[in-house]
């Protein structure tokens, strides 16, 4: 089943075309990546899926409804979730709160009068929230307050903060900005594990070759808001345009 | 009268004089905090909830004003205090979910300074309407009968303090102790805290903000309007105390540090002892006291007593 779908989608900034007739689709299950250098409009896509962009031109379609139209919260709601590219973490709330106000979100987003009971009360709430920081790890940290994280866990929190959301679908941009080695390596292997242990349907934006080739089924290749080359791993990595346009040449 | 009586009198009256300003300053904090409104119009709510509460709880028998002319001179529900206590942060609450809706929604992301402009305008409308309809002169609003005098339990039957001060003391407690324990223990509160730091992951995450955000300034409404009917017994009625009291309740919320609860209690209670103590010693330098107390917080800790300084995220 297409899970996501866009069709001809166009995002003009005054003359500036960030996004030019980008056909894509994701399909239940697949893992997406979309790479492209900088200023390719891979940040621009996800913002018209996200709904914080509005498409000049085109549509969007979640399990076959567009989706252009709708406010974010009711996007998140239909199953999009998104990682964001900066660490975007409530940092002055306990690792829990974080946890919690996302599996609130997806339990009750529209906010009913329920909201005044101690969360406490709300067990589905809390065992989401509890589930959620025993995938990502955090568990052990739950009462300590978010800004006293280090980076990596800080970007693990992020992604919990997401998967708390149970979404169909996850956006994930660039999840590993700024990480040292070793974090990006225990990143990686959380992104698997998820991946393996949810199945869930994710499309990363990424800049790190390894992590694409690694976690993808299939990659996307933005240039100049264009789609210039789609295909599995192997077939982008032998692609003479992307070799030309993307990776400068280099033999990888 | 001793020195140590003395010295708890103005303690007191301190403390009761500062319920009020804290009062109103959790309210107006809680609203800058969370919705970034500055609300000039939150005395206005308090002159509501003064009005409001002598008409319910007494009969009132008025001279001027256009009310008067027009044959409606015996005003009041004559309800009586307490009913009046639980009706009027009712009353208020509904006002200020009106003034939400229609007022501070439409002007939620326009700068400061035109949330300033049309709060101080309606400030300034609602004050002329209360004085066309109620005249300008003073209305008697007098402390119950069976809270005047002191309370006649040993020791404090020697302090000559009203019930009716220590009344709002407590009952100012126990709604800042509501309000904290509504903020951080609840799923509301949660979803508040969150948005004052950052509203747009609060509404990417798939939470709306509207409904929280209209509930806070109910609140906060609520609470200038309790302020309106424990206050109005101590000091005279007309229709100018709404603004006298909003540049105290301001400043109180910029020395506590904006969006803090214990912030407004601590700012609140610094200001209402250091007036009382000077109106009964230096009375001609109680006003300039506050200021002088608030320029010296700002100097050395521009953020607020417990304001957190703001960083970069």
């Amino acid at each position: 089943m297409t899970l996501l779908k866009t069709d001809g989608l166009v995002k003009k900034f005054g003359g500036l075309v960030a996004t030019d007739d980008v056909n894509l689709s994701v399909e239940e299950n697949e893992r997406v990546s979309i790479i492209g250098p900088n200023g390719a409009g891979k940040s621009t896509l996800v913002n018209l899926i996200t709904r914080r962009l509005d498409p000049t031109e085109g549509d969007i379609q979640f399990k076959g409804e567009s989706i252009v139209g709708r406010d974010p919260h009711e996007v998140v709601q239909m199953g999009i979730s998104k990682s964001f590219q900066t660490a975007s973490i409530f940092s002055e709330l306990t690792v829990r709160e974080n946890a919690e106000i996302a599996a609130l979100a997806a339990e009750n987003g529209s906010f009913g009068f329920k909201f005044l009971q101690h969360r406490e009360s709300l067990t589905g709430v809390h065992d989401r929230a509890t589930d959620t920081l025993d995938a990502v790890g955090l568990l052990g940290q739950a009462d300590r307050t978010a800004a006293d994280l280090p980076y990596g866990d800080k970007r693990r929190l992020e992604i919990g903060i997401a998967l708390a959301a149970e979404p169909d679908l996850l956006l994930m941009d660039e999840p590993t900005a700024g990480m040292s080695p070793e974090e990006t390596e225990s990143t990686v292997d959380l992104i698997e594990e998820v991946k393996r242990e949810l199945g869930l349907t994710f499309v990363l934006i990424e800049h790190d070759m390894e992590i694409v080739f690694r976690i993808s089924d299939r990659i996307v290749v933005l240039n100049r808001g264009q789609i210039i080359a789609e295909g599995t791993p192997d077939e982008i990595r032998g692609d003479d345009e992307v070799q030309e346009a993307y990776l400068g040449g280099v033999d990888l | 009268m001793s020195f140590h009586i003395e010295v708890i009198t103005i303690l007191l009256n301190g403390l009761q004089q500062g319920a009020i300003y804290v009062l109103l300053a959790v309210g107006l904090s809680i609203i800058l905090g969370t919705l970034k409104f500055v609300n000039f119009a939150h005395g206005a709510l308090y002159l509501i909830g003064t009005y409001a509460g002598l008409l319910l709880a007494l009969d009132v028998n008025l001279t001027s004003g256009l009310l008067a002319e027009w044959g409606y001179g015996q005003l009041g529900l004559g309800l009586g205090y307490i009913p009046a206590l639980f009706l009027v942060p009712v009353v208020v609450f509904v006002v200020g979910l009106a003034m939400e809706r229609l007022v501070v929604e439409p002007f939620k992301n326009r700068p400061d300074t035109d949330q300033i402009l049309v709060t101080f305008g309606l400030a300034i409308i609602v004050q002329e309407l209360f004085r066309a309809m109620f005249g300008s002169g003073s209305l008697p609003f007098s402390q119950p009968t069976w809270a005047q005098g002191a309370p006649s339990v040993p020791f404090l039957s020697a302090i000559p303090i009203s019930q009716w001060r220590y009344y709002v003391i407590g009952i100012t407690a126990v709604l800042v102790l509501i309000v904290y324990l509504l903020v951080e223990y609840t799923d509301f509160g949660l979803v508040v805290r969150a948005g004052t730091r950052d509203p747009e992951m609060v509404e990417l995450l798939g939470i709306r903000l509207s409904r929280p955000y209209l509930l806070v300034f109910g609140i906060g409404a609520a609470l200038a309007g309790v302020a309106g009917v424990v206050g109005g017994p101590l000091n005279p009625v007309n229709p100018t105390i709404g603004n006298e009291i909003l540049v105290p309740a301001f400043l109180t919320v910029v020395i506590g540090g904006v969006g803090s609860i214990a912030g407004a209690v601590l700012g609140g209670t610094l200001f209402g002892i250091t007036q009382a103590i000077l109106v009964s010693t230096y009375s001609a330098w109680a006003q300039v006291g506050l200021y002088a107390i608030a320029a010296i917080v700002l100097l050395l800790r521009p953020q607020g007593l417990l304001g957190e300084e703001e960083v970069a995220p």
